[in-house]
């Protein structure tokens, strides 16, 4: 980067996350935007917010306080113009500063691939980090055959990756209707000739083609000429929404959609019935097929809401055995104890996320100007309750 | 008097840093309206009027115009 007067969204998760570090990070969107949303590293960060329009009114007194805060700064805004204008006045006063390239809308759109399995098997398990929003979709390849889980809106990222490894989509999967993002999932295969599933459960009616799956089905990918294959088994969960499908490949790796994260579980209320849900998710965490897993199961969850739930290779994952023993969301002992605890862990949804429910049902194409503005801020897609006292 | 600022198709930082030129030459009677295309104008606005004790922000609405897009339009005064 050296001289450099900007930084890439890519770049600095390389150095956020990659290698740990925790630079200065000058935020110059208003109060509410930042106290919504920021840069997170996988260390804690100290950020100073200052909004772009004192630079305008006051740049002496603005410039002055970021420099008694310190120097060699990240400078964000929204989309990267203003934060842009903010790092030369800084500059120009002799101070350190970069700009990250297309600001906070996108950070939330970065996607980075980390590999999940060791190679040793004969195909590839991908998790696509879309860590600014924390979001993870997934890419299962072998011979030459791809199946991906939970794509994103931003289609070229998996069509990119897919072509560099001459791999073609035969399968594109949704673990549920998203509520938090638009779903690329449907335009992914179409666009590929591939069958697409997602299931919503009775009552919603899905304005899209699929190809239904029902729990227990397996899918056999790869296998062709001696090489290797890999199956993915079906495994129905209702609860985080009444359709909810887990996917578990190889025996192994449970896909687990929203229904059970690395810290906490999916939140049953975002359909409005919290009771009716909540009661459905307690029994797929505790009577279906999904309680009768075995502890080694790696769980691969849809989201993380912190950080910290990357190991350190950069995957967010975790044994299900470790969660079985450490969550105290599945240390509820009933239903009611567990609908009682759903209703307090949970604060109202944002208001956006009836449309992406909306829109994730529909057919019709949501414009990219209109798709960024509902996506923007991090998932609140997770319930956690906390730790029951020991002893 | 009204002066209109059509700040429309701009970027931040361009809405405010051009509505503050133009209040600098209004008097204290004056409104200044200001359309913009970015949705972000709408807080920024009110950020900008809270942190800048000579700026009064009257009032802020949403219009559609011909082609259907959306402008915010904002109300903005000298206080001196």
């Amino acid at each position: 980067m050296g001289d450099s007067t900007e930084i890439t969204p890519r770049e600095l998760f390389e150095r956020l996350v990659t290698r740990g570090e925790t630079p200065p990070i000058l935020d110059v969107r208003n109060e509410d935007e930042f106290a919504a949303w920021k840069i997170e590293g996988i260390r804690p960060l100290a950020h100073l917010n200052v909004p772009y329009f004192g630079f305008i009114d006051e740049p002496e007194r603005s410039a002055e306080q970021v420099a008694r805060a310190g120097d060699n700064w990240i400078a964000v805004c929204a989309k990267g113009d203003s934060s842009a204008f903010v790092a030369e006045i800084l500059r120009e006063r002799g101070m350190r500063a970069v700009n990250l390239v297309g600001g906070m809308e996108a950070w939330g759109n970065l996607h980075v691939p980390v590999r999940v399995d060791d190679g040793s098997r004969g195909f590839e398990l991908w998790q696509i980090d879309r860590y600014g929003k924390g979001c993870l979709s997934y890419a299962l390849l072998a011979g030459g055959q791809a199946i991906i889980v939970d794509a994103s809106r931003h289609l070229e990222v998996y069509e990119t990756f897919l072509r560099e490894r001459r791999a073609r989509v035969v399968q594109v999967l949704d673990t549920h209707v998203h509520a938090d993002h638009l779903s690329g999932g449907a335009e992914l295969a179409r666009r590929a000739g591939a069958p697409f599933f997602v299931a919503t459960g009775a009552g919603v009616d899905l304005r899209r083609a699929v190809r239904p799956l029902v729990d227990g089905t397996e899918l056999t990918l790869g296998g062709g000429a001696g090489g290797a294959a890999v199956t993915v088994r079906v495994i129905a969960t209702p609860g985080h929404t009444p359709g909810s499908m887990c996917y578990l490949v190889d025996g192994r790796w449970l896909l687990s959609g929203d229904t059970i994260f690395v810290s906490g579980i999916g939140r049953p209320d975002l359909g409005g019935q919290v009771e009716v849900w909540g009661r459905a998710l307690f029994r797929t965490l505790h009577e279906g097929p999904l309680s009768a897993l075995p502890d080694d199961v790696v769980v691969l969850p849809a989201h993380f809401a912190s950080p910290t739930e990357l190991d350190r290779r950069g995957v967010v994952e975790r044994r299900l055995g470790d969660i079985r023993a450490a969550s105290p969301e599945l240390a509820l002992p009933t239903e009611a104890a567990f609908v009682e605890a759903m209703r307090r862990a949970v604060k109202a949804p944002p208001d956006v996320y009836g449309k992406i429910i909306a829109a994730n049902l529909s057919p019709a194409d949501v414009p990219d100007e209109q798709a960024s503005e509902w996506e923007l801020g991090k998932n609140q897609c997770a319930a956690s309750v906390p730790a029951a006292p020991r002893g | 008097m009204e002066k209109i600022l059509d700040a429309r198709g701009l970027k931040c930082p361009m809405p405010i840093a051009k509505a503050k030129k133009e209040l600098e030459s209004l008097g204290a009677q004056d409104v200044l309206k200001v359309l913009a295309t970015d949705k972000g104008s709408v807080l920024d606005m009110q950020g900008w009027a809270k942190a800048n004790k000579r700026i009064n922000l009257i009032k802020q609405e949403t219009e559609t115009d011909e082609s259907g897009r959306e402008i915010y339009v904002h109300y903005l005064a000298r206080l001196s």
